[in-house]
Formats: structure tokens, sequence, C-alpha cells
């Protein structure tokens, strides 16, 4: 076992004592005011959390997926470029090339836009007829 | 007859010299992993230190001055004080998720600093693979946020959870990619290459001349990972209360708290090691290196003078994020992720291939 092993089960190891010393040493007074969900000014409501979320977080982690495989593809040739040349070079540069285009597409279709208040009323106030990327 | 061999060396392995050097190969094991620990600590002590100083400077008031002089052990006292505090698990909350949540991003930060060079032959791992572990362990943190967002029964909880993991994975993309370009300037993706590779000509050497455009988009990047202003929606006290941390309290709190520097501090360090040149002295033509011994292994002296010149690199970083911290409004959610999507992706694309163009096409 290397050092770096015993580094990767030291650390969880390290915040779950943290975690143990909070436990034993802090007073347990749980009563219902204290453990209920914070609001300003009124009692929380029951089950707001398991509401609805906008879909553009979705959209988001979706594109992210995208990318990241695209730039772990991205990681081998990193480290060979030289092996690989001038026809590595053209191959990446076609890789890069079609995904751009997926990208453009999907820029072109909103798909990374949160639809906003502030900007619904600038762009009406502005009357502007064509939003590209905004 | 093999069978016999290997009860000879068994019993041999139970003569004092054999354990002795076992005991040792296992302390040998255990000493760096509590030196980066204990390295790590004072480490995040001092930066909260220097943040509530500094931040107090810039606003024209006096910062931390009763724990200890001149406010030393702040930290520490707010971190003491937080053990003390009630562990309160919010109701109808998830309540495994809830506990885990800051543990994962907590874990996530630590383990990316057994790549990092504090100077020669002082990495807790010389990995081929240093700058892939840390963006692949660094990824990991957005599921702690998403935990810790969705477990506490609150909306606004939620939401900032939401937000927080949605900033961080917008924000991954163009760091990876300028990541990318550094690793193919010192073709290899080892944290130990990429230092020695910039230590040629001293400060020209550094690949802050190299890669400019890259170096911007880093710099962006990080902060934004770190969620520090401009970037600090999700704490946003006005919208979200404290987004993903509101129900929080107790150590699980300094927990959020910790990570938070622990992420400035590591993305400092390699903004360093793979910007700033790393432990090398970087004043060309007066000092070789070979006066100052820095590359030989064992030689005490040379090692500290690295150890100095990392950490001198790494606060000059620091106070640079700190005041941008006192200086730039805060941006919008959607804004935010405009600029990480449609502005700093293309550039850091194109960085890298430009590079790589530069790289082969110039050969």
């Amino acid at each position: 076992m290397t050092s770096l092993s015993f580094f990767f089960v030291f650390v969880p190891f390290l915040s779950f004592i943290l975690l143990a010393i909070n436990l034993l040493l802090s007073p347990h007074l749980p009563y219902q005011e204290k453990n209920s969900a914070f609001e300003c000014g009124f009692h929380s409501f029951l089950g707001q959390n398991r509401t609805q979320f906008s879909i553009s977080f979705f959209i988001f982690a979706l594109l992210f997926l995208l990318f990241d495989l695209e730039i772990l593809l991205v990681y081998p040739y990193v480290v060979s470029a030289y092996t690989n040349a001038v026809y590595g070079l053209i191959v990446m540069l076609v890789f890069f090339l079609v995904l751009t285009l997926g990208f453009v597409f999907e820029l072109g279709k909103n798909a990374l836009k949160i639809d906003s208040r502030q900007m619904a009323n600038l762009q009406t106030k502005t009357n502007k007829k064509f939003t590209f990327i905004k | 007859m093999i069978i016999d061999t290997t009860e000879v060396q068994d019993i041999n392995s139970f003569s004092r010299l054999e354990s002795l050097k076992e005991v040792y190969g296992i302390i040998g094991m255990f000493l760096p992993i509590l030196t980066l620990v204990l390295g790590i600590t004072i480490g995040v002590l001092v930066i909260v230190w220097l943040e509530r100083e500094i931040s107090a400077g810039i606003q024209q008031r006096i910062g931390p001055e009763y724990a200890g002089p001149l406010g030393i052990l702040q930290a520490l006292a707010d971190g003491t004080k937080l053990i003390f505090k009630e562990n309160l698990f919010p109701s109808r909350g998830d309540t495994r998720l809830f506990s885990i949540g800051p543990s994962i991003a907590v874990i996530s930060i630590l383990l990316s600093y057994s790549v990092i060079p504090f100077s020669y032959h002082l990495v807790l791992s010389d990995l081929n693979i240093g700058v892939f572990l840390w963006i692949a362990i660094s990824s990991i943190a957005p599921i702690g946020l998403l935990m810790s967002g969705y477990g506490s029964n609150n909306k606004y909880s939620f939401l900032g959870g939401l937000r927080a993991a949605a900033q961080s994975i917008s924000y991954e993309i163009p760091l990876t990619l300028c990541v990318l370009s550094i690793s193919l300037l010192s073709n290899s993706s080892s944290t130990v290459d990429i230092v020695e590779a910039q230590s040629k000509y001293g400060f020209w050497g550094w690949n802050l001349w190299r890669q400019p455009i890259g170096f911007f988009v880093f710099l962006i990047s990080s902060l934004a990972e770190c969620e520090r202003l401009p970037f600090d929606l999700p704490e946003a006290e006005e919208e979200l209360v404290a987004g993903y941390q509101t129900e929080y309290s107790g150590i699980k709190f300094g927990l959020f708290y910790v990570a938070s520097y622990l992420n400035l501090l590591v993305s400092s360090l390699f903004v360093t090691v793979l910007y700033l040149g790393g432990w090398n002295i970087s004043i060309p033509y007066i000092f070789v290196p070979e006066l100052f011994e820095i590359n030989k292994v064992g030689r005490v002296f040379g090692t500290t003078i690295g150890i100095f010149i990392t950490l001198a690199k790494t606060y000059l970083f620091l106070f640079i994020s700190i005041t941008t911290r006192w200086t730039l409004p805060r941006l919008r959610i959607d804004q935010l992720l405009n600029l990480g999507w449609k502005f700093l992706l293309p550039i850091s694309l194109g960085n890298l291939l430009l590079t790589t163009s530069f790289q082969l096409l110039s050969l």
C-alpha cells in the first residue's frame, strides 16, 4: 500500500471523526420550532421541497455530460500530440468541428437560456425583434 | 522446495531486523500524509485570518484582534465553537443525504492535495496523470452540494443547491480545457513535469507568457469553482437566505466553511504550479539553479527555498482573489451561466486548438 492509498482512506476517516466529535460534544434538545424548515415570518408549508423546478438545470447538466465526455476523449491526444504529428491534429480538428456544430445548433435553439423576468421586461422596453444570443 | 523457502522467509521476517524495517516502512508511509494534513490545516487557518484582515483593511475597519495576538487564533476559535453547537436535523428531510453532503464536498477537495508539488520530491504521489486526478476528483463536489440542498427540507436550500451545482459544472469545462492546453505544452499530465518544463529561463519560462488567454480563463473559472464573489450566488443572502447551507449547524457548517477555503487554497496552488512556475526561483540569469541546489534530492536548504517560493506565489493569487471579492458586484445566475457557456467555453476551446496548431505546425 502506498501513501496515496492511505491518504484516500485517511481523509474520509478524518471527516467522520469530526462529525463524531460534534455528535458527542453537542447538546441535543430538539423541539418542533427548531427543527422545522427556515421561513421568514410564517410557518413553512408541507412538501414545498418536492415541487417543480426549472428544466434548464437538467439541460445544463446534460450539456455538461456531453462536453465532459468530449474533453475526456481529448486527454490521450494531449499527451501524445508530438507522436501523432499533423495527422493527429487533423483528426482532432475534425472531432472538434463536429462537436462545435452541435454546440452552435443548441445555442441557436436557446437551450442555454434561462428565462428571467428581468430580461423579458428589458426586451419589451427596447422592442427588439430578433434576439440571437442573449 | 518452494514451501521450504517461503517458510524460511516467514521465520526470517519475524526476527528483529526485518520487523523494524517494516515498522520504518509503515512510518514512512504515514509521515508524508500527516505532514500534508498538518500543512493544509495551518494553511487554512492562515487563509481565514488573512481573508478577515485583508477584508478589514479594504473596508477600513479593524479585523479580529481578541483571539490570540493580532487575532491569529480566530479560525481555531470559530472551529471550536462550531464543534459545541447543536447538530440539528431538519424535520422530514433526508437524514442520510443531509449528513453526507458536506463530507463529500470536503473529501473531494482534500483528496486533490495529493498531487501538488511543494518542492522537488515533496509531492505525496508523483502520478503520471496528476492533473487528471485533480479534475476528476473535484468533479465529485457538485454531488455533495446537490445532496445538501435536497436533504434539507427547504425550498431555498433546494434551489441554492441546484444553482451551485449548475455553476460548478458549467465552469469545469473551461477549467479543464485550460489545463489540457498546459498539458499539451509540457507534453505530460504530471504536475512535477509541468513545473520542470517551466524551469529553463527563469521568469520568462512561465506558462503565463505562453498561455495568457488560458491564464485569464483559468483565473475566472477557478474563482467560479470556489464560489467566491463575483460568483457568490449560492450563498446570496438577499435571494436564497444562505443557499444550500441554510439548515446546517455545528461542524457540518464548519465543514462547508472549511471546504470553501480548502478549494481556494488548492486553486491557488494549481495556479502557481500550472502557470507561475511552481517551486523554481524565477529570477533569470542571476540565480543559477545549481547555486541553490534545488533539483538535488535531500538538500534541505534547497527544498525549503522551494516551499517558500511556492507559498509566496500562492499567497499572491490568494491576495488577488480576496481583493476581487470586495471589488466586483455579484453576477445573476443567468449572467453567470452565460459567461461560462457562451464566453469562456469558446475562448478556451479556441485556445486549445490554437496551442495545438502552433505547437505542431511550427516544427
